[in-house]
């Protein structure tokens, strides 16, 4: 894998020259995913067949599938199927219309990497192939994460700020480290609910927006600078 | 393993075969009753006259006798030659006296026979008498009914072993073809067990060597079982269909006005609208979304990812998720769980979401400041979990509405909510083999979900 510090790079600086493969047989939906994509500077193919689609993604060369599992052809569970069976590992992310009970864990199964129930909002798939291409480019085990004059230190679980500690409960922590590790990129509300709980269902509360404010208030409040910042209709990120 | 056997006799005794061969029983016996009984009546009658008869040729031979005297030696020489047991003499001298080999005395009934002091014994089984006027005195004679007795035996003896090899040969023959049947029964029972909890893939093993009543019997839940998954899976098809039909022009909507709203300025009356439409799009997928996933549930397909989950882990889970949004509402969230974990089987996502239902209920429906209390606790072997708040509650005769998809309560029209959260809660419950249930919390509303004791029944 002589090409992974290229991808960082290119990953890191442009924040999106990605190459992507879009396949989903629906015009209308397709048209605004590529749109979408262009607009934030990425290369997307798009295919409509789930036979075409395969062979594409076999040839190789993208930074993240987006697969809609319904499709003429051959289906998305299938298509991944058969390109983690042919030790393909790009990252996919799945699309569906259908959102059944166990879907998701089935999307996992089948060796998807993230899932998204339609409809979605444009800002939900665009975190979240951000999210998958760096995972993929990225191993690294870190042991402080920094943002600013933030530094985290994951062994000692210690939080500072301009020299002060921070006092954080264990959930709070964890959605710091979390948007620590994902700095620059926007993470949705149910994306922080699917890695921060691990639940995969869309309460009707704000329980995620109050969590994220508590976390503000102790990390941003007494200082002058705003580390985390919130992305209108999208989510929330901190800035590198 | 006591009660184990009676409830397997118990079966077998209740079964096709076994009520048949009770049946053939008791014609067989009530036939050879009939028979036997008529044949022991005619034999008896005429044992009887042949006793009478005989009792008459010997009454004949003391008439010789003319007087008491005469006829006294003739009794004793007589009586001496017999056994009382079988036949006794008596005669009752006009002075009272009694000669003979029993003693013998006339009563308003007829005639009281006991024996001599120092005699033999008496037969046990009574006398036929006969008794006649002679010499100034009283004659009676009396036949032993022994030989009659021993005719009830022997038809008795007879009856019983004509009836023996019938019960024992019916029965053995109905238990062991209730024994082959019981395992067809229970291998039929079985399947519609599974497929009344939704493996509409269970069939009854085809046995081709056999075409009786019991082989049509599986032939017919295969066929109705075919048609329930044909059905089932046309169902899942078509709302599948409907999901991919209109969620794809609802995400094409969303698609629409995300992308409008981005080209108004921000604050503008335009934008205002713009977001409105949003809300109401996602609005409507929410609802679409929550239907659907009811049906799913309540078709049971669910069940096929079905592991250990621990309730106690997800209830802290969910209290931590919810405590600071209840908390800004100036509610306390509090959390009351068992030690150690409480298992059940089930799927973990649609257990957690159960819960937060709840609790998005009791936060939506109660006045701010009203505390909420989710208890986790085991109870007759089963496991409770309950959230509790102190709102107004709901009353009594509108609970079981309140279950019931997009039902909601007169006063809570004006509140956020699609109605169907309790109903998804109920399915998740019914899913699990849990009952969720709505009590009174004096004030304010406990919702209860019971699961049953065991792990057998939810992972069946």
């Amino acid at each position: 894998m002589t090409t992974l510090p290229v991808r960082i790079d290119a990953a890191e600086t442009t924040k999106g020259a990605m190459k992507l493969l879009l396949i989903e047989d629906d015009p209308t939906t397709a048209a605004y995913i590529v749109k979408g994509l262009r607009e934030e500077g990425h290369v997307v193919d798009h295919l409509a067949d789930g036979r075409d689609g395969m062979v594409q993604a076999m040839a190789g060369g993208y930074d993240v599938l987006i697969v809609d599992r319904m499709l003429p052809g051959i289906d998305g569970l299938s298509l991944i199927r058969a390109l983690r069976s042919a030790k393909v590992t790009v990252p996919a992310i799945f699309l569906t219309a259908i959102g059944g009970v166990d879907d998701r864990i089935e999307g996992l199964q089948a060796g998807g990497d993230d899932y998204l129930v339609k409809p979605f909002a444009f800002g939900e798939l665009s975190a979240r192939i951000a999210v998958l291409a760096r995972r993929a480019a990225q191993p690294v085990a870190e042991t402080v994460l920094t943002a600013g004059d933030l530094s985290m230190d994951l062994i000692a679980r210690r939080v500072t700020r301009g020299g002060k500690t921070i006092d954080l409960l264990p959930r709070e922590f964890a959605l710091l480290e979390h948007l620590l590790r994902r700095k620059g990129r926007v993470q949705t509300r149910t994306m922080l609910l699917e890695s921060v709980w691990d639940l995969s269902f869309d309460p009707q509360t704000n329980v995620v927006e109050t969590h994220v404010s508590r976390l503000r208030a102790k990390v941003d409040k007494p200082f002058d600078r705003e580390l985390i910042q919130t992305v209108r209709g999208a989510g929330y990120k901190i800035e590198g | 393993m006591l009660a184990r056997l009676r409830r397997s006799l118990k079966r077998v005794a209740g079964s096709t075969p076994m009520r048949q061969a009770i049946g053939l029983v008791a014609v067989v016996a009530v036939v050879n009753l009939v028979t036997l009984g008529l044949a022991y009546v005619n034999l008896r009658k005429s044992a009887e006259e042949a006793m009478r008869a005989n009792l008459a040729q010997h009454m004949a031979g003391f008439q010789v006798a003319a007087s008491p005297g005469a006829l006294e030696i003739l009794v004793s020489a007589e009586a001496n030659a017999a056994d009382p047991a079988d036949r006794v003499f008596a005669f009752v001298a006009p002075d009272g006296r009694v000669t003979g080999n029993a003693s013998a005395a006339l009563t308003p009934n007829g005639v009281q026979i006991s024996p001599m002091p120092e005699g033999r014994p008496l037969s046990d089984y009574g006398y036929f008498p006969l008794i006649e006027r002679m010499a100034g005195g009283i004659l009676i004679l009396g036949e032993s009914r022994a030989p009659i007795h021993d005719l009830g035996e022997t038809f008795l003896a007879l009856l019983a072993l004509s009836l023996a090899p019938t019960v024992l040969i019916s029965l053995g023959a109905g238990a062991v073809i209730a024994g082959r049947a019981r395992r067809r029964v229970d291998g039929i029972e079985k399947v519609l067990g599974q497929l009344s909890q939704g493996a509409l893939e269970a069939r009854v093993p085809a046995d081709p060597d056999r075409q009786d009543d019991l082989a049509r019997i599986g032939v017919q839940v295969n066929r109705m079982a075919a048609a329930q998954q044909a059905a089932t899976e046309a169902l899942r098809q078509v709302s599948a269909d409907i999901a991919h039909d209109l969620k794809t022009p609802l995400q094409r909507m969303t698609v629409l006005l995300h992308d409008l709203r981005e080209r108004l300025p921000d604050a503008g009356e335009e934008a205002a609208m713009a977001e409105r439409a949003i809300a109401e799009a996602e609005g409507a997928v929410g609802v679409f979304h929550a239907l659907l996933q009811i049906a799913q549930i309540e078709g049971g397909g669910a069940r096929a990812g079905f592991a250990p989950v621990d309730l106690a882990a997800v209830a802290a889970e969910i209290a931590d998720l919810y405590a600071p949004a209840a908390e800004e509402e100036g509610r306390r969230l509090s959390v009351s769980l068992p030690d150690g974990p409480a298992t059940v089987i089930g799927n973990k996502g649609l257990l957690g979401q159960a819960l937060a239902n709840l609790i998005e209920n009791a936060l939506r429906h109660t006045p701010k400041g009203g505390d909420i209390e989710i208890a986790l606790r085991r109870e007759g072997g089963g496991t409770v979990l309950e959230v509790a708040d102190r709102g107004p509650g709901i009353p009594a005769e509108e609970r079981a509405n309140v279950l019931r998809r997009l039902y909601r309560l007169e006063r809570s029209r004006t509140t956020p909510g699609n109605g169907l959260g309790l109903a998804l809660v109920a399915a998740t419950a019914g899913l699990h083999g849990a009952v969720l249930s709505l009590h009174d919390n004096a004030p304010g509303l406990i919702a209860r979900l019971t699961f049953p004791g065991g792990q057998d029944r939810a992972g069946r």
